[in-house]
């Protein structure tokens, strides 16, 4: 069954845009990213003109996070405390993200480091995600932090000054990693265009050394907002907010998020950083052999607007 | 444009090779609403050449047509080449195209090549390589290569096309060609222009307008975007969360 979309400018199959959004709300609830990252390419691929692909799936974040928070927040699985303060580095970093943005273009090299962070960020997160995780899982599984492995490996970030107390991820740390943090993922977000959950996750695991169950629901905490902005600023913007296609996505993206809570809390520590570990070097798989490989079609084109 | 017609309509009843002659032309559907079920339509562009006393013409004077649907309003559009740097593939070479119709479709009675010459049919536009796409404004023109990727792109979109032959002739007099409207056509009005060619000069023309808009829900959405884009966009984070917070209640009792 097919329906036309007002702001795309084209019909697409109803069925198969709400399985699409349960299958991101799915990984979403899961691991705590927003998903933005599989929704995209699939929108575009499928003849989504690319403006609208990128703000509408930020709308369908929106609602399959605030979907997923509110079952984490009832677990009490959400640090709001180090989701604001994520937040406000996350705010300074995409005003600093715009600016950095600005300065690559007039240089003519944003694609190229657009394409090289991608690749370097994914590609080397997710590798030493996925070898950590295989160890644990081989060990019969542990919390990362549990049984520490090297030694003088994170725990420097703890000592810094301005030390905050967050109850929820039992952490008595210094608030200038989290700050950081989000300000990286805020430069970041803005730069390759993403909520950045896929490398805010690892982090929080792994340099915060917070509990994975509060990590899922924290990240999607602060993803929701960074979501909720962006939908805003297309919106404003470009205009380029499709209402009937965030409404097919949002439809199967709030089941699917529900679900992916509860086969979230099913599944071990160890097992969710590997899947989420797969999940990443995948998608750096494919980003690199789109960089790599040459394309069908050198050339692509952008409808800049009406004359 | 139109004083190129008067000119080749005058230079041919002067050099005598061409009787004089009358073109009427129509087409089935001149508004076209686009609505949540559309999924692309067809219209018909139809008409008759007769000479002035209302007869067909005789079969010694047989015409040519060309029929020709295309956006009005164009598009600036960006053309950026990929080109390989070390071992990876970057965009590093840019075009900026003015001029350049959403939606361009031919159709005629013969191979163009046939009808006219290559400079008579690039006055009108005829022919997909032939569509005046220039630089845009402050632009600097380039290799022939990044305005042949437009065409070819929009080509494999169903959005260019060109049928050689798409024009019959059902009597002596009467033409039709069949114009199919892609489920991605843009909204916004289409010029649709018959032309008609004896022994490779323009005899006649004729200029029509189709009217493609969204009607009921999808107008209302899209004016809504792009009238009010704040309360669009604040309508769509509520719309989400609260689709959220349902959600969350539906499945917090079931699961």
């Amino acid at each position: 069954m097919e329906i036309y979309l007002p702001i795309a400018e084209m019909p697409v199959n109803i069925f198969l845009i709400v399985a699409l959004g349960t299958a991101v709300g799915f990984l979403s609830g899961m691991f705590g990213v927003g998903g933005g990252f599989i929704l995209t390419p699939f929108l575009m691929f499928w003849g989504v003109p690319p403006p609208v692909a990128v703000a509408t799936q930020s709308t369908q974040i929106v609602a399959s996070s605030v979907s997923s928070v509110l079952s984490h927040w009832r677990k009490g699985n959400v640090d709001f405390k180090m989701g604001g303060v994520l937040l406000g580095g996350g705010l300074v970093g995409s005003l600093l993200g715009i600016q950095l943005f600005n300065a690559l273009k007039a240089a003519g090299q944003a694609d190229l480091f657009i394409a090289l962070s991608y690749v370097i960020f994914l590609g080397s997160i997710g590798g030493l995600m996925f070898w950590e995780s295989l160890q644990a899982v081989r060990a019969g599984g542990s919390q990362v932090g549990g049984r520490r492995r090297e030694p003088g490996g994170h725990y420097w970030v703890h000592g810094w000054p301005l030390k905050m107390r967050f109850q929820r991820s039992k952490l008595y740390i210094s608030a200038i990693p989290p700050v950081l943090l989000g300000l990286l993922i805020g430069v970041l977000s803005v730069i390759m265009g993403v909520g950045g959950g896929f490398i805010l996750v690892p982090a929080m695991i792994y340099l915060l050394r917070m509990p994975t169950s509060v990590v899922v629901g924290t990240s999607l905490f602060q993803i929701l907002f960074v979501a909720a902005f962006s939908t805003m600023l297309h919106a404003i913007t470009n205009q380029s907010v499709d209402a009937i296609l965030a409404l097919l996505l949002i439809a199967g993206g709030v089941i699917g998020a529900q679900l992916g809570v509860r086969y979230g809390e099913r599944l071990r520590s160890d097992w969710m950083r590997l899947c989420l570990a797969g999940l990443i070097l995948m998608i750096c798989l494919r980003l690199g052999i789109d960089l790599v490989f040459t394309p069908a079609d050198p050339f692509n084109l952008v409808i800049e607007g009406v004359e | 444009m139109r004083l190129f017609v008067l000119f080749a309509l005058i230079a041919g009843l002067f050099a005598g090779a061409v009787r004089a002659e009358d073109l009427a032309a129509g087409i089935s559907r001149d508004k076209i609403e686009i609505t949540s079920s559309f999924t692309g339509t067809e219209v018909v562009v139809f008409g008759t050449i007769e000479d002035d006393l209302g007869r067909s013409l005789p079969a010694t004077e047989m015409r040519d047509v060309v029929v020709v649907v295309r956006s009005e309003k164009p598009y600036i559009v960006t053309v950026r080449k990929k080109e390989r740097l070390g071992p990876i593939w970057v965009n590093r070479d840019m075009r900026q195209f003015a001029g350049v119709p959403g939606f361009y479709f031919l159709s005629s009675t013969r191979p163009l090549k046939d009808i006219a010459r290559g400079d008579t049919l690039e006055q009108f536009e005829l022919g997909l390589e032939r569509i005046a796409l220039g630089p845009a404004p402050g632009a600097i023109g380039g290799p022939k290569e990044f305005r042949e990727a437009i065409v070819r792109q929009k080509k494999a979109g169903r959005l260019y096309s060109q049928h050689e032959g798409g024009v019959s002739f059902l009597s002596g007099s009467l033409f039709r060609s069949t114009v199919a409207l892609p489920p991605n056509v843009p909204a916004g009005n289409l010029k649709v222009q018959v032309f008609v060619f004896s022994r490779g000069e323009v005899t006649s023309t004729n200029t029509m307008t189709l009217f493609i808009d969204k009607g009921g829900i999808e107008r209302d959405l899209s004016e809504l975007a792009e009238n009010e884009p704040a309360l669009y966009g604040l309508a769509a984070v509520i719309l989400a969360a609260l689709a959220g917070v349902a959600a969350y209640f539906a499945f917090r009792e079931w699961l």
